[in-house]
């Protein structure tokens, strides 16, 4: 009775506080105007009702569920109680919000002076187009019914239980079926994996051609920003150093593509797939230059040092001093693209080509981790003082892990300004590095998933939430926020690799296997 | 006269004004159990740091075999064939047991990177003997079944089992052990000895510890020095260092071994 109360009161205040802060920065209006695009509720003029409706519906629901959660095991009343209370509590604060402002707005109050958002024809909406009185009460009751509907949803969903036999059954489906134990022991099959690995084939190759140039756009960023956080993971992720320049390699991967193969400002006009080399190769060489000095550094120091040489590769490629090789603050124009039987590439190829490197660079990447190197490495990254007793030489790995990382950058950086026929100082940086470093972050430390599905977030995500338009970075940022407490490891932590015993008779395949 | 693995000489560590480790000679004969006592803060540590090439000695020279190792890297001392435990276990705690010990086998392992993305024979053959190598070691320390957990999960007695398995995976000639019956009870302390044993006899590796339990040290050892300030005041076999007066006064102060003298006339007397 006392914990209904309790979390029913919590929860209702903390929906009716985030109720008010979406109506002040007049989120409401988007949030509906984007549940009448799903629902194909669209009209010009008047905007319709009945999507604040439903949002306001999803609204309540969240309360009730969210105060439900908090009281853990309990009685149906119990949870029907909790679901009341909360409703009543956000549902009087919405009432509150409506009333004053519709109020205000009415008596021609200019609350938009103070707050951008408060625009009279939103608020007109929001009034549902009548008194405020008559529409605060509408809210009030939204929440009420709605958050009562969530607790009882939540309530029928766990004490039933429903949802769970079904997942077990199909579970025990999948397994009696070839007589498997367990449903990961379907996945273990060489047949499920060929069909498995086919379909992604084919759906990797057909994609590109359905989603269009603008998709393609998107992708073809997002696939650059794997590359380059599959060369900063092997640097942070497997050998530990916290390194915050890594912009400056792939900025000289694009610059060295750029101008081994642009027109101006040498005219070199290199063949490409030797000038994606050739960028491969500088950008392995900064590396090293970048690690003999500064490997006796640790942690803070490092970070703080590459975080200069970062913005000193940058400035000296806009620099005066430089103006005659790099082409300074201009940047280099028509950058040389691949051909493809005599036609140059479009983005479709662009896409294919972008896909098969994030394939090779995983591949790679996870043949280094499963190493000797890669186990040196992290070892470094776990104890770096023991990894040298027990004999490892930490410092040609780590500059061996600081090229290895440069060479991926490179190659992103080749593909980043032929894909743009352009390179300039700003695309270079600080945020780049950073941009890299959170999809490592956030991805999952050494985890190969963790930085596909890392990049997908955080460079592909942005662009789906262009329909929030000025939300999108506050969206974002909260989702970022929630992440971090709700997994701290990143979004898909390293899988372990797990060894088998080895038989007595001498086995064929010894390849360690990945399991969750 | 068996040949020495170690051969100390003149051996000196200063921080500061602390003379840490204060001329110390030290003979480490092959295929025998050798032992370092003393007080907190005699040095010990400091001078196992020297040995394993942790820190450089100001003065003095230290022979591995006959080779001086006091300038050396320390990767490069392992390899030579010197591996070591820590007072406070130091395992790479993210990564399993497997893991650990192939680690250890690091210096015994010639791959390189480039072998490792083409998976060339070589390299499946090595990485196939290293991890049969790997899972015998842990059968033999006894992590049979643990394998698979990461380090940091394991219990307390296996930890220290894993990381003297992980010095014994770079194959020394010389194993340095650094307190490794601390925080073990009577029964896993007597294990802990027996194994201490069978790897000098079975496995023919010299051993060097260091060790503040006496019943082990005197059941153990075939020779023991004992430090004291950083100077060396007794060197000889467990029986000479008991009734060593000097050794005495270091542990129970100034006049107890004339105490110690008098107990034991008084003990005569009444029997």
């Amino acid at each position: 009775m006392k914990t209904s109360l309790k979390k029913g009161l919590s929860s209702g205040v903390i929906f009716g506080i985030v109720f008010i802060f979406l109506l002040l920065i007049g989120f409401i209006n988007v949030g509906s105007t984007m549940i009448g695009d799903l629902l194909g509720n669209t009209a010009s003029g008047r905007l319709p009702v009945n999507n604040l409706l439903t949002f306001l519906a999803v609204l309540g629901v969240l309360t009730g569920i969210t105060a439900r959660n908090g009281l853990g095991e309990s009685q149906w009343w119990q949870a029907l109680l909790g679901g009341l209370v909360a409703g009543l509590v956000s549902g009087v604060l919405a009432w509150l919000a409506i009333w004053l402002t519709g109020t205000l707005s009415l008596q021609g109050s200019e609350i938009q002076t103070y707050l951008p958002n408060m625009d009279p024809a939103d608020l007109n909406y929001l009034r549902f187009y009548s008194t405020p009185l008559a529409a605060a009460n509408t809210y009030l009751l939204y929440f009420v019914g709605f958050s009562v509907a969530g607790a009882a949803l939540v309530w029928l969903l766990s004490i039933k239980g429903w949802f769970v036999k079904c997942w077990q059954a199909c579970r025990n489906g999948v397994s009696n079926w070839k007589g498997t134990k367990d449903l990961s022991d379907v996945f273990k099959n060489r047949w499920v994996m060929l069909v498995i690995f086919l379909a992604v084939a084919v759906a990797l190759y057909f994609l590109p051609l359905a989603w269009g140039s603008y998709w393609n756009y998107i992708m073809g960023t997002v696939a650059i920003y794997v590359i380059l956080g599959l060369g900063l993971n092997i640097i942070v992720g497997y050998s530990g150093q916290l390194v915050l320049g890594f912009g400056a390699f792939f900025a000289t991967g694009a610059y060295t593509f750029a101008l081994l193969t642009a027109p101006t400002p040498h005219g070199i006009g290199l063949n490409l797939w030797l000038a994606v080399g050739g960028s491969v190769l500088v950008s392995t060489l900064t590396g090293l230059l970048l690690g003999l000095p500064i490997l006796n550094l640790r942690g803070d120091y490092l970070a703080i040092v590459t975080l200069g040489f970062g913005e000193i590769i940058r400035i000296l490629i806009k620099s005066d001093l430089l103006t005659a090789v790099t082409n300074g603050p201009k940047g280099v124009t028509n950058v040389g693209q691949p051909t493809w039987f005599g036609e140059t590439f479009n983005d479709v190829n662009y896409m294919h080509l972008l896909m098969l490197l994030v394939l090779v660079a995983l591949f790679i990447a996870k043949r280094l981790k499963d190493s000797r190197t890669g186990r040196a490495w992290v070892a470094i990254r776990e104890d770096q003082t023991v990894a040298q007793a027990t004999g490892i030489n930490t410092y040609r790995s780590k500059i061996l892990a600081l090229m290895l990382g440069a060479a991926f950058a490179g190659l992103a950086g080749a593909l980043f300004a032929s894909r743009n026929q352009f390179t300039g100082p700003e695309d270079f940086t600080l945020m780049v590095s950073i941009n890299v470093l959170c999809i490592v972050i956030v991805g999952g430390m050494g985890s190969l998933p963790g930085i596909v599905l890392g990049a997908f977030v955080l460079k592909g995500l942005p662009e789906l939430l262009r329909e929030l338009e000025d939300y999108r970075l506050l969206v974002f940022g909260a989702l970022l926020v929630v992440m971090m407490i709700v997994r701290p490891e990143g979004l898909w932590p390293a899988p372990r690799v797990k060894f088998d015993k080895p038989a007595e008779e001498p086995m064929q395949d010894l390849a360690p296997e990945v399991k969750q | 006269m068996t040949r020495a693995v170690i051969e100390a000489k003149h051996v000196t560590k200063r921080f500061g004004g602390l003379m840490a480790v204060d001329n110390v000679d030290l003979v480490v004969p092959e295929h025998t159990i050798s032992s370092i006592i003393g007080p907190n803060g005699a040095g010990k540590t400091t001078l196992f740091n020297c040995v394993s090439g942790f820190y450089v000695p100001e003065e003095g020279e230290i022979l591995f075999l006959g080779e001086p190792i006091n300038s050396l890297p320390t990767h490069k001392i392992c390899q030579r064939g010197i591996s070591r435990t820590y007072q406070n276990i130091r395992l790479f705690g993210e990564m399993t047991a497997v893991e650990n010990i192939l680690v250890g086998e690091h210096t015994r392992l010639k791959t390189n990177w480039f072998e490792a993305i083409v998976h060339n024979p070589r390299y499946r053959t090595e990485e196939q003997e290293s991890v049969e190598r790997a899972f015998e070691l842990l059968d033999y320390v006894g992590l049979c079944g643990l394998e698979n957990t990461p380090a940091r999960n394991l219990p307390y007695g296996a930890q220290r089992r894993l990381e003297i398995a992980r010095a014994l995976a770079s194959q020394p000639a010389l194993l340095l052990l650094d307190e490794p019956t601390a925080g073990m009870n009577p029964q896993e302390t007597d294990e802990m000895v027996a194994f201490i044993r069978d790897l000098r006899d079975t496995r023919k590796i010299t051993i060097l510890l260091i060790e503040h339990d006496m019943r082990v040290v005197m059941d153990i050892s075939d020779q023991i020095t004992v430090l004291d300030y950083g100077l060396k005041i007794a060197e000889g076999r467990p029986a000479e260092i008991q009734s060593n007066q000097r050794v005495i006064e270091a542990y129970l102060g100034p006049g107890a071994a004339a105490l110690s003298e008098k107990f034991k006339k008084k003990k005569a007397h009444y029997a």
